[in-house]
């Protein structure tokens, strides 16, 4: 049985995700709109007994006339979808401009349910409305609810069920009704222009049939790309755009106006007359709770001294309380990896389960806590209203980066890990700066890349050197995000101009239950999506890292004989660890170091050759590239994979301040202070792990623009790493 | 330049307060500006301007909106206070 469809439609920070999880629970679906990454909301519910309805919350608009992704999802669903039902959600405090939505959506002359939301807030402003008389002049029920409190949800049910029944006398289909009257009169001039349109456009019957003609004859007058997409692909094209060419010089002569003006005009003077005969506004004078905390939170000085404090506050919660709970993950599968090891026999099997299985799902599940920490707060801060402030503080230097202020916030979480980064860029709205933000994101030197630094600049530099070479990491990353966000949109993206036209809603108070399931979306998506392919990847470079070498029983019975004879030793038992633990690694590393991994490094050796070893003194710079190709899996076993790879454990023994790891870098490896720098400069800027090139991919819907990540993050790299070679060397520097 | 033709909205301080004359863009800003409210006539009041100098923050048909220069620089308008 096929549900009636209800649309959510309404701009943003109307409330309207609020009343959608009011009405249908927490029983929703999220998914994409087909073909893009805009999220798409679903979800039952019972209207009345017995009268199940499917409802979808539309993205947040301020209009129809599909300028943005946004408004095309929202007006193509609309207009051409199967929507039986409209329920325009309302912002009761400020309902002249929610109104201009209105009236587009009035001309598609379908059921309508309006919902004057936030009603609580509007009356605390001294706004009353007079319903019955919105209900006449709208021709549908008008039903005031405070959306957070879920207060009048059940009056909105039974008027949805009473329209969706089609027995609601307030209903009126201003579509069937003569021209000059109700909502969509546009006055003489224009009506007649409209209705010589609808002439022509009623030629073709297959367009005629597809969209309401009325409202594709008011998209041509206001110039919609959409529309005239439509009418190019018709048969009657010639007559319909000669007419239009007719009609808009027509108006222009007479109005002395476009017909993007004429129309937005008649729009809001309908607006503005309905708000003027049915809303009493008695505010008091003085100041407003948003302006006075804008006082204080956008202030000239103040303002960004809070804002930095802020940010600090979000990325401590996020990165610093978060890494506990990813710690006792972490732990937690290396104590049963280690546990399963210890039991059964060694193996391929065993391998499979403790070095693919296990850090794989390991590697998932660790962004949890990350990623649900930082998607909370960045709820919160939208919800608040607080996400528009930051945006409006932080645009001047966004904006000569080639970037939005809603992205700066996304960039300084990369410095604790890039895949949630890309996953806050949705607070983005418009599609380039979202596209452009995205790409550049992964040069943010994140937490696990700092690990890798720690050891190489503290085995080749001095502690203060070393601190600086990090430093400089984390700096040249930031300079190279915004150098490439420049150089991106006046490039790839300079034909796309996005307006920073934005709103700055009033302060309100998050609904923890809506925080609540963003973040058990973000979380759940998270792992269902991105899960599976980080997973495959991890055992991928496993089965790389592991073979022929696994399978060759030869070495595994020399282990185990080897075994043997240390424990039939007459040592004490922490010796007899020790040179178990020895054995162990030495095995690895020869599995290791004749792997599918390692041939593969030591085929891409000599395109890395001009970094890693320029004065081509190394035999083992191969080496290197095994690592880095682990670091494709997660920058976090770079350093343990380096261990593996020569032999050494990186855990200093105590009293000693470098590890082995790192005394082998120094006396065996052949790296030198200069290639080393050459190797951090190129692990901060080459392929971006796997998790964050499949995030990537999920938030542009494109495999192009993860491997142009890969490939763009490569080539930099490269460039940069050998200009750091060719520069040291002319500083003298070895 | 006199009255009558009006100054670009960019120009305005804070506090100052004009009506929409006209709009110098195309496009997708002129289409986004109309709908945001920004029709002739329409009364706005520009209450102040971000801590690095841009965007401006403004109230036009009762809401508070940001604009970057770029784009009050096309807004024409007269100034009433």
């Amino acid at each position: 049985m096929s549900h009636l469809v209800v649309a959510l439609a309404g701009n943003p920070n109307c409330g309207k995700t609020t009343l959608f999880n009011a009405l249908t629970g927490a029983r929703h679906h999220v998914g994409n709109w087909p073909g893009v990454t805009v999220e798409k909301r679903s979800g039952a519910f019972e209207a009345e007994e017995g009268l199940r309805l499917e409802a979808v919350d539309l993205p947040g608009t301020y209009s129809l006339s599909a300028k943005s992704e946004d408004e095309r999802i929202a007006g193509h669903f609309v207009s051409q979808g199967k929507v039986d039902l409209i329920l325009n959600v309302l912002d009761a405090s400020n309902l002249e401009r929610n109104l201009f939505l209105t009236t587009q959506l009035l001309e598609l002359g379908k059921p309508m349910v309006f919902v004057l939301n936030m009603v609580d807030d509007a009356e605390r402003k001294g706004i009353t409305f007079d319903r019955a008389g919105l209900e006449t002049l709208l021709g549908g029920p008008v039903i005031a609810t405070v959306g957070n409190r879920e207060e009048g949800i059940a009056e909105l049910k039974a008027a949805i069920a009473s329209v969706a029944k089609g027995r609601d006398p307030r209903v009126r289909d201003w579509s069937r009704e003569a021209s000059g009257h109700g909502p969509g009169d546009y006055g003489h001039d224009i009506e007649g222009e409209l209705v010589k349109l609808q002439t022509e456009l009623a030629r073709d019957e297959k367009l005629a049939a597809s969209v309401p003609n009325r409202w594709l004859a008011l998209q041509l007058l206001e110039n919609s790309k959409e529309a005239h997409a439509l009418v190019a692909a018709s048969s009657a094209r010639q007559a319909i755009e000669a007419q239009l060419h007719k009609s808009l010089a027509f108006l222009e002569k007479h109005l002395g106006a476009d017909g993007q003006t004429l129309v937005a005009e008649q729009r809001y003077g309908f607006a503005h007359g309905l708000v003027k005969e049915m809303v009493k506004t008695d505010t008091p004078s003085g100041e407003t709770p948003t302006q006075r905390l804008d006082g204080l939170l956008t202030h000239r000085y103040l303002g960004i001294p809070i804002f930095v404090a802020i940010l600090t506050m979000v990325y401590v919660l996020s990165f610093v309380l978060g890494k506990y709970p990813q710690d006792w993950i972490g732990d937690a599968f290396k104590t049963m990896g280690d546990a399963l090891g210890a039991k059964l026999p060694p193996g391929e099997l065993t391998s499979l389960l403790v070095d693919g299985v296990i850090p794989g799902v390991s590697a998932v599940i660790v962004f949890l806590p990350v990623i649900m920490i930082l998607m909370g707060c960045i709820s919160f801060l939208e919800d608040t209203g607080y996400m528009a402030r930051a945006a409006f503080i932080m645009d001047r230097v966004m904006h000569l980066m080639g970037l939005h202020g809603k992205s700066f916030i996304p960039l300084i979480m990369g410095s604790g890990c890039n895949v949630p980064a890309i996953q806050a860029t949705r607070t983005i709205e418009s599609k380039t700066d979202r596209l452009i933000t995205i790409l550049v994101t992964p040069l943010v030197s994140c937490s696990a890349r700092l690990q890798v630094y720690i050891v190489i600049a503290g085995t080749f530099f001095t502690p203060i050197k070393a601190g600086l070479a990090i430093v400089a990491m984390h700096f040249l990353g930031l300079g190279l995000a915004m150098l490439m966000g420049r150089l991106l949109r006046s490039t790839l993206f300079s034909a796309e101009t996005a307006p920073f036209v934005m709103e700055l809603p009033p302060y309100r108070l998050p609904v923890a239950k809506t925080t609540a399931i963003h973040m058990w979306e973000k979380g759940s998506i998270f792992l269902k999506r991105a899960g599976t392919t980080i997973f495959a990847g991890a055992t991928l470079v496993w089965f790389m890292s592991r073979y022929p070498g696994i399978a060759n029983r030869e070495w595994s019975a020399e282990l185990l004989r080897n075994q043997q004879t240390v424990q039939a030793l007459q040592i004490p038992q922490a010796e007899k660890d020790e040179q178990l633990a020895e054995l162990h690694l030495a095995h690895e590393s020869r599995i290791v170091n004749t792997s599918l991994a390692a041939r593969f490094g030591r085929v891409l050796e000599p395109t890395l050759r001009p970094i890693l070893d320029p004065d081509h003194t190394r035999p083992e710079a191969w080496k290197d590239v095994i690592a880095l190709t682990a670091g494709f899996v997660a920058k976090e076993i770079v350093v343990s994979t380096m261990g593996v790879i020569h032999g050494a454990s990186d855990e200093p023994k105590e009293g000693e301040k470098l590890s082995p790891l790192q005394v082998a870098l120094r006396d065996h490896a052949g790296l030198t202070p200069l290639t080393a720098l050459a190797f951090m400069v190129f692990i901060l800027i080459y392929t971006p792990c796997i998790g964050t090139v499949i995030m990537i991919q999920r938030e542009t819907g494109s495999w192009a623009w993860a491997f142009f990540t890969i490939v763009y993050g490569s080539v930099l790299g490269w460039l940069l790493s050998w200009g750091t070679v060719v520069v040291g060397r002319m500083m003298g520097m070895r | 330049m006199t009255q009558d033709q009006g100054v670009p909205l960019s120009s305005l301080q804070p506090g100052q307060e004009g009506e929409v004359l006209g709009l110098h863009a195309q496009g997708p800003i002129r289409q986004r500006l109309l709908e945001m409210g920004f029709i002739r006539g329409a009364h706005l009041k520009v209450e102040k301007l971000a801590p690095l100098g841009d965007p401006m923050e403004l109230i036009i048909k009762g809401y508070h909106l940001s604009l970057r220069r770029e784009e009050s620089s096309c807004i024409l308008v007269a100034l009433t206070a």
